[in-house]
């Protein structure tokens, strides 16, 4: 039998849990319970499921082509992340696998660009799109978030797993350095590719700054962008709202509970 | 089967020399092993020899054609790894098949193969396995049969047998051995484990610091070492050596006085010309060179006793602390702590010079 301080020690560390797991969970259950209700039952404070689901989905519908920015914010976080991992995955094999005086340096200079904040890149980026003419683009979306400085590091640090071995046995049974990359390291480094591509598609699906500078046309808005704009209308319909965003979660919520195992074991080390 | 012949070969990472000229022919056919301690060189001359490392100076011929600078997938070669290697995402056929399918081989020709070595390595049912579903020995099985079914001239082994537990080890060292003799091909074997060395190689390569100390087959290796550090790595438990100095010399014979055995004087026959007088020799003695019918005499104390069954190894120390490792058949009757008179063959023990060099 447990003494008593053990007991009131486990007691505090439940109810703190508990209260963690309250707050992680409220605003999604909110949400949840705010899209099946009316803009004034939800300015109401109502916290029970209601009967208008239906009603607000149609009423989003009229204001967007609810496919059409699906598509556009999948397209983009399909896309992004697919050449996100690729470069970065190339760029972190690169790193941690070739030997040269001068690698260090580029990847410290590389971690360092980390720390700029994105607002000090915003304008030079913008220039930059403008200048190669891409704005209004998905392209101008997409391009800047492909060579991901923290996903080079995470592949890095997941390379550093990776045996050596496996790629000497690669080259003595013929294999070309991009065969190796493609057909031995990639399937080895499953996990950690499932790893980042639920940060790398959550991440751009969820962008919102950056689409909102440089998509003016609203047949290339994304999710975040409707999203926004229904909140920023002068009477916001919260229950709309709520459907609009809950629509929005569903992907990244299916993305990671279809990958969770694979995520789990990337974050732990993939190479077992 | 191909011969391997390295001239002056040189390895340079930055300022570092690791391998410093390595000069060795390896006929067609004969089982090489590299020994040496960690950081010797061994594993980097065999990567040289591979193609995995750049040769910074000097020349490799297999078959007799320069491979310096060859793909190491075009030089003839298998390597066999430490880690085994296995891609863990294919099975155990498709671990094997993997060379031949990117060399362009027929797909009859591959199954042909691939089912040719699993049936020499007894792996038939464990086909369509993963590694991770294998046990050890049964890796290293694939392994070894992943480089069969390249047919390459030279296998190339880099401690295969480190990562598996003792039993296991002397099991895959026979069939490795079974495996030269039935192939035949030529191989090329790292390892720092002494007794594999003994065992399986043809010719042993004594390495230190990235020089050869001495080739030989493995018996003239440890009947005949040429130096201290030959001496010293070949045999289990090492030999041991004792700091004398030569107290006089006569035609065959040569008068050793030990100081950490109460200034001791043992007669070493030796063959060539005999060291000067008064200098400073190392007297080599095997630890089952002590007999009771040896002519050497040292006054020993019983430290430790390890009881192998057949034989004991007996740790023990002269009155000056100098330590001894002897090998009886007779360690039932000792015990620690005990004082006896240990008596080795003189005629066995070896001399030294002060580098280390034998003096024959």
């Amino acid at each position: 039998m447990k003494n008593l301080p053990e007991t009131i020690r486990m007691a505090c560390t439940y109810v703190f849990l508990v209260l963690m797991a309250f707050l992680s969970l409220f605003p999604f259950v909110w949400m949840m319970i705010g899209a099946t209700n009316t803009n004034t039952d939800v300015t109401k404070g109502k916290i029970s499921f209601g009967s208008a689901f239906f009603d607000n989905f149609a009423k989003l519908s009229e204001l967007f082509d609810v496919g059409q920015i699906f598509l556009n914010s999948a397209k983009i976080a399909i896309v992004g992340s697919f050449f996100t991992l690729l470069i970065s995955s190339m760029a972190g094999y690169g790193f941690e696998i070739f030997r040269s005086a001068l690698r260090e340096r580029v990847y410290q200079a590389l971690l360092l660009s980390m720390m700029v904040p994105f607002a000090a890149l915003m304008i030079p980026l913008f220039t930059l799109l403008a200048t190669a003419d891409v704005l209004d683009t998905h392209m101008a979306v997409i391009l800047p978030a492909v060579a991901s400085a923290y996903i080079i590091f995470y592949f890095r640090q997941s390379t550093k797993a990776f045996p050596s071995e496996l790629r000497d046995a690669a080259r003595v049974d013929g294999l070309k350095e991009w065969q190796i990359f493609l057909f031995v390291y990639v399937p080895v480094m499953r996990s950690t590719y499932a790893a980042a591509f639920i940060i790398v598609f959550m991440t751009a699906w969820n962008n919102f700054l950056w689409p909102l500078i440089v998509l003016q046309s609203n047949e290339l808005k994304t999710i975040t962008l409707a999203i926004s704009s229904l909140g920023s209308s002068y009477s916001p319909d919260f229950g709309v709202i709520m459907v609009a965003t809950v629509l929005a979660t569903l992907p990244t919520l299916l993305v990671f509970f279809a990958m969770q195992r694979q995520f789990v074991q990337g974050m732990l080390g993939s190479v077992k | 089967m191909a011969d391997v012949k390295l001239t002056d070969i040189r390895k340079s990472f930055g300022p570092v020399d690791v391998i410093k000229g390595v000069d060795l022919d390896i006929t067609a056919g004969e089982f090489v092993v590299f020994v040496g301690p960690s950081g010797c060189g061994k594993s980097t001359l065999l990567r040289m020899i591979a193609g995995l490392e750049d040769i910074t100076s000097g020349e490799l011929r297999i078959g007799g054609e320069v491979m310096n600078d060859i793909d190491p997938s075009k030089r003839g070669i298998a390597m066999v790894f430490q880690s085994y290697a296995l891609y863990p995402h294919m099975t155990v056929r498709e671990n094997m098949s993997f060379a031949l399918k990117y060399a362009k081989v027929p797909k009859d020709e591959i199954d042909r193969q691939v089912n040719s070595a699993s049936k020499i390595l007894g792996l038939e049912s464990l086909m369509e396995r993963k590694p991770k579903a294998l046990s050890g020995g049964q890796r290293q099985r694939v392994a070894i049969g992943r480089s069969i079914v390249r047919q390459p001239k030279v296998f190339l082994f880099d401690e295969p047998l480190s990562n598996l537990d003792a039993e296991l080890r002397v099991h895959m060292r026979i069939e490795i051995a079974r495996l030269h003799r039935e192939l035949g091909t030529t191989i090329v074997y790292v390892t720092h484990d002494q007794v594999e060395a003994m065992t399986l190689a043809d010719k042993i390569v004594v390495l230190r610091a990235g020089i050869i100390e001495q080739v030989g087959a493995p018996l003239e290796l440890y009947d005949n070492p040429a130096n201290t550090f030959v001496a010293g790595f070949i045999g289990s438990p090492r030999m041991n050596f004792f700091d004398g100095r030569v107290k006089a010399c006569d035609g065959s014979r040569c008068h050793v006085e030990l100081p950490a055995f109460d200034n001791a004087v043992v007669a070493i026959p030796l063959k060539g010309s005999m060291p000067a007088v008064g200098s400073d020799v190392s007297l080599g003695v095997r630890p089952e060179h002590f007999h009771d019918d040896g002519e050497g005499l040292l006054s020993l104390t019983i430290d430790m006793l390890e009881h192998l069954g057949g034989e004991t190894f007996a740790y023990a120390r002269s009155a000056t602390g100098a330590m001894v490792v002897i090998e009886t058949k007779h360690g039932r009757d000792l015990q620690s702590g005990q004082q006896f008179d240990a008596r080795f063959r003189t005629d066995a023990a070896l001399l030294f010079d002060k580098a280390g060099k034998r003096i024959y």
